[in-house]
């Protein structure tokens, strides 16, 4: 099946990893040959290891590296913890589970932090509303990709999370009458699209995301959850095809710990890092995704990445949808408000595709802002000070910080955005995580993934605003139950080998004195801006092809790096190595899985497989033409950009949608 | 003789409330004591290092005496034999 790549670039012959565990005396212990003891005393009794006997190796030695690690055994274990790994974590934990949470920064740091727009859920406080309505949205916005039965899970559940948020603390913004306050976002309609703009976007003034985090945090405190923070988790401990935990390397002391499990969740989050402008945080790297694939497990949808039409010209940072939602438009050098002539109907609030692709057209008709006009405006000045100063107070300081415009004088620069990874490690919608063997889907035994790690898929081709939120609390919650239903607290470990997770510490080992000429930094440069030219919003067959070499020869440079930190304790530089490494991964698998999907379909934008519709009303509703021509592929075959030879490769991804079919009958029944 | 400092008898106490700990778990008790004896030579007067090592030995400690860690192993590399190592 071509070759796999197993994440670690070690040639098998100088180095060899042996774990001191057994307590065999040292005549029965059969040295391999690679491995030989040099001549000193001390060294010589290296070679009886054993748990009784490690104080004999005192003597530090330069020639000899030892990783002690420390072993854990839990119920669960969640890797991250953003939204999803909170809500996971917990809702375990309150299931009685012995619960790990394992994360790289302290929970109140995750990207969930960042978010501003809002929660969907048809709550019916702004006019009358049901989830059937935001069903149809999230179909239809997801360009007829997304997995119709956890879309119609999240829709569902909607309300009852949003309301289970509300009664855990959260404070949403208020209407006069005190209901939870909704505004209007992209892409939300009523009566399956025909009753105009839909109200539904719970937010909290426009830091919701802030909010969510802190409340899901302290409800989190209520739970025994035992939390690993500044763990940072280098792969999983995977044997047949069975997850039994992960491998983690503690920050602040060097040690590696392993957490043994029977469930482990993978709520990692996404992998915006890999552009050169993007609205994530540095810490975006996409480990779970590359710690899938180090299992040899596939990922799906990568190239769908969402650019958001409003992230600020320069810095990157992003303006909320929720601007537009309470009324701001975006125009262009001729003042024209542009998204007239694209979406007619939806205008500014067409779903975030649509929208950046609109800017990017008229940018590169010259109708651009700017010195360079390689930019639009977002005016927010005609809406009332007071409303801004209630509705939307963190943007106005943002825009002031970041571009050094006062939002109720001028308007803000605005360019479209990396923001958003709608693929990830393929879940079907309890949130067990599943592969693609012998022409069928199959669930990988004690794995589960949950937030925008995961590709469920809720969001297909393309995410509609504030679903996001509304996903990391109704999967995390998901993956908590489904654990729950099939699992009991207590439950007896699977044996796990000894030396299990050996190959993470001989990568772990090879990277910390890396002696190339390479730095991280430039390396990691190379891959941001070869994946912002070759794979924007626009792409092109050739742009894309050329991409692929390119991103190939910045991978094979990997095998040139030079990290500069030779210590274990709070190596940084260790640590963005092995975050460049999983931003490698994803890299490679976005782009190649860019150029292999010949057709356009939500973010994914062909030029040279053009099926695009702006207009809602151009999309058909009859029974037989559902919108544009859908051709999907269920698998990827092996990809033959990744058949270098001497290319220590990921496999190349496979790739499948959703129940296209299953897709159509749904909405025949659901239609007027 | 002079009579330990307060540090002194923290880091003792410390050092008696991990052997105390990891009796009952495989692995520990060798390391512990190579670390505090690798740490013992330290300046007495280096008092913002000892600190920070006793702070971090506190947060280890609360760790190894969590029902849920088991043992400890090492994994090690030895390097190929050239000469005059």
């Amino acid at each position: 099946m071509g070759k796999f790549f197993r994440g670690l670039l070690i040639s098998p012959g100088c180095i060899k990893l042996i774990l001191n565990h057994c307590k065999r005396p040292l005549k029965q212990r059969k040295s391999p040959s690679s491995v030989r003891v040099s001549c000193s005393a001390a060294a010589l009794r290296e070679n009886v290891i054993s748990f009784n006997h490690l104080h004999l190796l005192s003597v530090r030695t330069v020639i000899s590296t030892q990783y002690p690690v420390v072993d854990h055994e839990f119920d669960a274990v969640v890797v991250g913890a953003g939204g999803a790994g909170l809500r996971a974590a917990f809702g375990l934990s309150e299931a009685g589970f012995n619960t790990a949470c394992v994360t790289k920064l302290f929970p109140t740091r995750s990207h969930t932090v960042a978010a501003q727009g809002g929660i969907n859920a048809a709550l019916g406080n702004m006019e009358e509303d049901d989830w059937r309505w935001h069903f149809y949205d999230t179909v239809k916005g997801s360009d007829w990709l997304g997995d119709q039965d956890a879309i119609h899970y999240m829709t569902e559940q909607a309300p009852a999370a949003v309301v289970e948020l509300e009664n855990f603390g959260m404070p949403f913004s208020r209407t006069d009458d005190g209901k939870i306050y909704q505004r209007a976002f992209g892409g939300q309609s009523l009566k399956y699209g025909k009753g105009g703009q839909a109200h539904r976007c719970c937010c909290v003034a426009d830091r919701t995301g802030h909010s969510l985090l802190h409340t899901l945090y302290g409800r989190s405190l209520r739970y025994d959850t035992s939390y690993f923070v500044e763990y940072f988790a280098l792969d999983l401990l995977m044997e047949n095809g069975e997850c039994k935990g992960v491998i983690a390397l503690c920050m602040e002391d060097g040690s590696i710990h392993r957490f043994r499990a029977q469930n482990t969740v993978i709520a990692t989050g996404g992998y915006g890092r890999t552009y050169f402008s993007c609205t994530s945080a540095h810490t975006s790297t996409g480990d779970g995704n590359a710690m899938v694939t180090r299992a040899g497990l596939p990922c799906q949808d990568l190239e769908f990445v969402q650019f958001h039409p409003t992230g600020i010209y320069g810095a990157g940072c992003l303006i909320t949808e929720g601007c537009r939602g309470e009324g701001g438009i975006l125009i262009n050098s001729e003042g024209e408000r542009f998204m007239e002539r694209y979406a007619p109907n939806a205008k500014d609030l067409a779903s975030r595709d649509v929208v950046s692709r609109s800017m990017t057209i008229e940018i590169r008709e010259g109708r651009g802002v700017g010195p360079e006009k390689d930019h639009v405006y977002l005016q927010l000045h005609h809406l009332p000070p007071q409303q801004l100063a209630t509705r939307l107070p963190g943007i106005s300081e943002t825009a002031m910080i970041f571009a050094g415009v006062d939002v109720t004088k001028e308007p803000i620069p605005v360019l479209p955005t990396v923001h958003y990874n709608m693929g990830g490690v393929p879940t079907n919608y309890k949130g067990q995580v599943i592969t693609y063997t012998e022409g069928a889907d199959k669930v990988v035994p004690g794995l589960y993934a949950c937030g925008e790690a995961a590709c469920a898929s809720v969001h297909g081709a393309n995410r509609l605003g504030a679903n996001s939120l509304l996903d990391l609390v109704v999967f995390g919650r998901a993956c908590a139950l489904t654990i729950a239903e099939e699992h009991k607290p207590g439950e007896k470990l699977s044996p796990l080998q000894p030396s299990a997770g050996e190959a993470s510490v001989a990568n772990l080992d090879k990277l910390r004195f890396a002696n190339g000429s390479m730095r991280t930094s430039e390396i990691r440069l190379n891959m941001q801006k070869t994946m912002q030219t070759h794979a924007a919003v626009f792409r092109t067959g050739s742009v894309l092809k050329e991409g692929c070499d390119k991103m190939d020869d910045i991978y094979q440079t990997m095998d040139d790096l030079k990290t500069f930190d030779r210590g274990i304790v709070w190596n940084t530089d260790l640590v963005e190595t092995l975050e460049l490494q999983n931003l490698m991964l994803n890299a490679v698998q976005t782009i190649n899985s860019a150029e292999q999907r010949k057709e356009s379909r939500g973010a994914h934008a062909r030029e040279d497989f053009k099926v695009l519709f702006f207009d809602e009303s151009k999309v058909r509703h009859s029974s037989g033409n559902q919108g544009p021509r859908v051709w999907r592929k269920t698998c990827e075959e092996q990809n033959p950009s990744c058949l270098k030879s001497s290319v220590k490769y990921p496999q190349s991804v496979m790739i499948w949608g959703a129940m296209f079919c299953s897709s159509l009958v749904f909405l025949q029944t659901l239609g007027p | 003789m002079s009579r330990h400092s307060k540090l002194q008898k923290q880091v003792l106490a410390l050092y008696r409330h991990f052997l105390r700990a990891a009796r009952d778990k495989p692995g520990f008790v060798p390391r512990i004591r190579d670390e505090f004896r690798e740490n013992a030579a330290l300046k007495r007067s280096d008092v913002m290092h000892i600190e920070y090592l006793y702070r971090r030995g506190v947060r280890q400690l609360e760790q190894l005496r969590d029902a849920n860690t088991k043992q400890l192993g090492s994994f090690s590399r030895h390097t190929k034999e050239t000469g005059n190592q």
